[in-house]
């Protein structure tokens, strides 16, 4: 699977990630626009005379529009912090770094900024505060009252003149009249003068270079005056080009001594009154203008805090995204899923970082893959090993030869059941162990001289006999040397096979013939004998009527050959044998009827009899019925025939492929001396009894490719083995 | 929830800037009068509440303060899209006080009148008589009527002054058209 970059918490979509875009398109444009408008903005109010009324509208709109792109601006960046905040509480991977690294960016370009706006502002209002209301202030008004000051002086030099010349003036004098008498005057006075004589009308007479202007001027402002004004019979007037005095006759016309003021003067004191006049206008407005400026700041600073806030976020996301990737992707490969794909590119560390870790989940996939491979090959083979071993096992330990395994070491490396028995050790323990302190005392030379001959490089084979408690055990043993592929001595295999069984055969075979023999020589005088002495006893019984002597003797003679015929007749049962007849059947269900057969006839025993998942066999079913039934009669005659336990099982050796009856009773038990000969022919401890039972149960193992044997049954009694092939040798 | 509180603290300045103009008293142009004779209209009529404090203290501090006018005379048919417009004239109208000679000079169309003190001033800046020569004859019995409107001209300002008062609702001074009778006499 793959994984997209992420959102502040899982992963993002196509849809989501063009929404992403649009966003930052929006921020993008909103803050493009917020710079661009204000700048409109202040180049509009700079426009001066073209803007009128309907510009303000767009002007109001510019800045409305303004104050909306800001409020959208806080309101995205506001959006996002509040997101990196919810996805931190949300527990959501990455959201953690990315807010700590969020809040370290907007602290670092905050705390600058604010210092940099409490600065500023700070600057700015001690700056007009100084401007406004200090030295400037003082500077001004007193530059204005000094150039009024002078003008005023002007005109007080001047009402001098104005009153002589109103003093000289006579009553209802003609214009002309009136100018001469000015212009008399005025000579009298410094250049620059100009005398005027005005009536309700306007001018009458003058004398000098004033502008028109300055006198009509004049009496535009004589005519304002209020009635106190009016009322006084002299007064002065100034303006920024001119100074005058004003003298009133009695006939209600004025006379007016004007100066006009030099060029050069006159600019400056209109420079002074402009001054003067931006300066109180500046005075009304200082709270606005401080208001605009800290309007300014906040709103440069507001940008700064905002862009830079956008800017860490953005950042913070660059740097979170990948690293948020890697964890989620790190914690699915710690969960098993090495299919997990990191879809981020980009040519920084990160990019590679990301790259690495997908090149690593591939290479663990397919190493992965590869070990997995290895471990069902291995498993495979370790199965078919197990299987080998566990054939191999239950080959040694079903066979009836003992296999010892001696390493380099001299120390036993393996030794199996049968070879247990054999030489009458335990073999808990014993693997690894010197087989020098395994082996029994009174083997150890004859065994100890077989290995040294095996260790000499030589393939021995020998029969040996060995004593085993009171009896002795006749062995052929082989020594084999194993060596490894290079040819490196590895250590010995000794296998021993009891010879017991094989010469026991030969012992019946040679009974068998000496029966068949004897019953045959036996049996042809038998006859004549027994016809013979009855004859005897028809012809002459009477004769000898009376004498005990004829006819015990007659009688014994009978009895004795009847004995014979009996025995004869055993004989030639057990000369004669007959070849088995191999039948496919369920020989426990055949058990089982000659187990409840002797239960019947034994009711004093208590009989058990265990047979699961036996296949069905290949047998002979009437041979069998005979060897088990010989069995359990010999078990019930060593338990006295009404006490004691029988226990008869049949168990299935698969790997085998044989079946193996076994007989315990918990009787007295067979003395070892006695074993070796308990399956030979007319070998018997019980009373009466004939010697054949066994051989014949060892002579139908025999006739079923198997073997009878026994053993102890701990702690008394003894168990009697027979065991068979399931089917018969040629099949399968 | 969030989504609504940007338009909701929106609505609330505006709302509450609407209302703080509305406590202010609009200007507005009264008692317009006057008559039609010949070829000649003459209109008189005041401006009431165009100079608030604040504008007091501007010329006071030597701020020019300038009114446009429109005058418009009209002959009034039954149909008032039928109405014939007679005479129409922009007139400009500014006061500004003069620290030098410590007057204010009333500047009536390029005629200028010195007034001694502040109330002078805003009579002679709210008080109008004019003169509109009209396109038509007047013709007797018939309806004649003006229509005025006033606003204050902020190109007359100076720079900081015009930036700054562009935000001040109480240098907003604009009337709407008002409508007076002419006599035809």
């Amino acid at each position: 699977m793959s994984i997209p970059a992420p959102k502040a918490r899982g992963m993002l979509t196509d849809s989501e990630r063009a929404k992403r875009r649009r966003e930052r398109l929006a921020i993008g444009i909103v803050a493009i626009l917020v710079v661009g408008l204000t700048l409109l903005e202040a180049n509009l109010t700079a426009l001066g005379g073209s803007v009128v009324f309907g510009g303000n509208i767009i002007i109001f709109a510019l800045i409305n529009l303004n104050i909306v792109l800001i409020v959208l601006l806080i309101f995205l960046v506001t959006r996002n912090v509040f997101k990196v905040i919810l996805d931190r509480k949300r527990n959501i991977l990455g959201a953690k770094i990315r807010s700590r690294l969020v809040l370290i960016f907007i602290g670092f370009s905050l705390a600058p900024t604010i210092l940099l706006f409490v600065a500023a502002a700070n600057i700015t209002t001690t700056s007009i505060k100084s401007w406004i209301g200090g030295r400037v202030g003082v500077a001004l008004t007193g530059a204005l009252e000094m150039a009024r000051g002078r003008l005023e002086w002007e005109a007080g030099q001047l009402s001098g003149v104005a009153e002589e010349a109103a003093a000289s003036m006579p009553r209802k004098v003609s214009g002309a009249k009136a100018g001469k008498i000015l212009a008399r005057i005025r000579k009298g006075h410094p250049e620059g003068t100009t005398l005027i004589l005005a009536d309700r009308k306007g001018v009458v007479a003058s004398s000098g270079s004033a502008p028109a202007g300055v006198a009509e001027e004049i009496l535009s402002r004589l005519k304002g005056m209020s009635f106190s004004e009016r009322s006084e019979k002299s007064t002065t007037l100034v303006g920024d080009v001119f100074a005058s005095a004003v003298q009133k006759l009695p006939d209600g016309r004025v006379v007016i001594a004007v100066k006009t003021l030099p060029k050069a003067d006159s600019q400056k004191i209109r420079e002074i009154a402009k001054a003067y006049d931006e300066y109180q206008q500046v005075r009304l407005l200082d709270d606005p203008i401080r208001a605009s400026y800290i309007a300014v700041l906040i709103l440069i600073t507001l940008l700064i805090v905002f862009a830079a806030s956008w800017m860490g976020i953005h950042l913070a996301k660059q740097i979170t995204v990948p690293v948020q990737m890697l964890a989620e992707g790190t914690e699915k490969v710690a969960g098993g899923d090495l299919d997990v794909r990191l879809d981020y590119r980009s040519d920084d560390e990160f990019g590679h970082l990301v790259s690495s870790f997908n090149r690593m989940t591939g290479d663990l996939k397919e190493m992965k893959r590869h070990l997995e491979e290895a471990n069902l090959s291995l498993s495979s083979t370790f199965e078919e090993l197990r299987r080998r071993t566990q054939f191999i096992e239950t080959i040694l330990t079903n066979i009836s030869t003992g296999v010892v395994v001696i390493d380099r070491h001299n120390r036993v490396a393996m030794i199996n059941k049968v070879a247990e028995r054999m030489l009458g050790i335990d073999a808990e323990g014993v693997i690894g162990k010197p087989y020098k302190d395994v082996i029994r005392e009174e083997h150890f030379e004859a065994i100890r001289a077989l290995t040294r001959e095996g260790e000499a490089g030589r393939q021995v084979e020998r029969q040996i006999d060995l004593p085993l408690g009171a009896r002795k055990v006749s062995l052929r043993v082989s020594v084999t040397v194993l060596h490894d592929v290079a040819g490196e001595y590895m250590g010995l295999v000794v296998a021993f096979d009891d010879l017991s069984q094989a010469m026991r055969l030969q012992k019946v075979l040679a009974w068998r013939e000496v029966a068949r023999r004897i019953a045959h020589e036996i049996r042809n005088p038998l006859t004549p004998i027994q016809l013979s002495t009855e004859r005897m006893e028809k012809k002459y019984g009477a004769v000898h009527e009376g004498d005990p002597a004829f006819a015990e003797c007659t009688q014994t003679i009978l009895s004795e050959v009847a004995t014979l015929k009996h025995l004869v007749e055993e004989f030639t049962r057990f000369a004669r044998m007959p070849a088995p007849v191999f039948k496919e059947g369920n020989l426990t269900e055949e058990l089982r009827s000659v187990v409840d057969a002797s239960r019947a006839a034994h009711p004093g025993i208590a009989w058990e009899f265990d047979a699961k998942d036996i296949p069905s066999a290949w047998f002979d079913p009437f041979q069998i019925r005979r060897a088990v039934s010989n069995l359990l009669e010999n078990a019930a005659a060593a338990l006295g025939g009404n006490k004691g336990t029988v226990k008869v099982a049949c168990v299935h050796e698969p790997v085998l492929g044989r079946v193996r009856i076994t007989v315990a009773d918990d009787g007295p038990g067979i003395p070892a001396v006695d074993r070796d000969r308990l399956f030979e022919p007319y070998f018997s401890r019980k009373e009466g009894g004939t010697g054949l039972g066994l051989a014949i149960v060892s002579a139908i193992a025999s006739d079923h490719g198997g073997t009878a044997r026994v053993r102890d049954n701990l702690p008394t009694g003894a168990i009697f083995e027979m065991e068979f092939p399931i089917e018969p040798r040629g099949r399968g | 929830m969030r989504r609504f509180i940007v338009p909701f603290a929106l609505l609330a300045l505006l709302v509450a800037a609407s209302g703080n103009a509305e406590s202010n008293k609009k200007p507005q142009i009264a008692d317009i009068g006057g008559q039609v004779r010949g070829r000649e209209a003459r209109v008189n009529f005041t401006l009431q509440n165009a100079f608030n404090p604040e504008m007091v203290e501007a010329l006071k501090s030597g701020i020019e303060i300038s009114f446009k006018t429109e005058v418009r005379v009209e002959r009034v048919h039954r149909k008032f899209f039928f109405n014939t417009v007679m005479a129409e004239r922009t007139f400009s109208r500014s006061v500004r006080y003069d620290a030098i000679s410590r007057v204010y000079r009333l500047n009536k169309g390029g005629k200028e009148e010195h007034l001694p003190d502040i109330n002078a001033a805003i009579s002679g800046m709210t008080r109008y008589e004019l003169s509109l020569p009209l396109f038509i004859d007047v013709e007797r019995g018939k309806k004649y009527r003006a229509l005025v409107k006033t606003r204050l001209d902020r190109v007359g300002l100076s720079e900081p002054l015009r930036s700054f008062l562009l935000f001040s609702s109480y240098w907003d001074v604009e009337t709407g058209w008002a409508k007076g009778d002419l006599v035809a006499p």
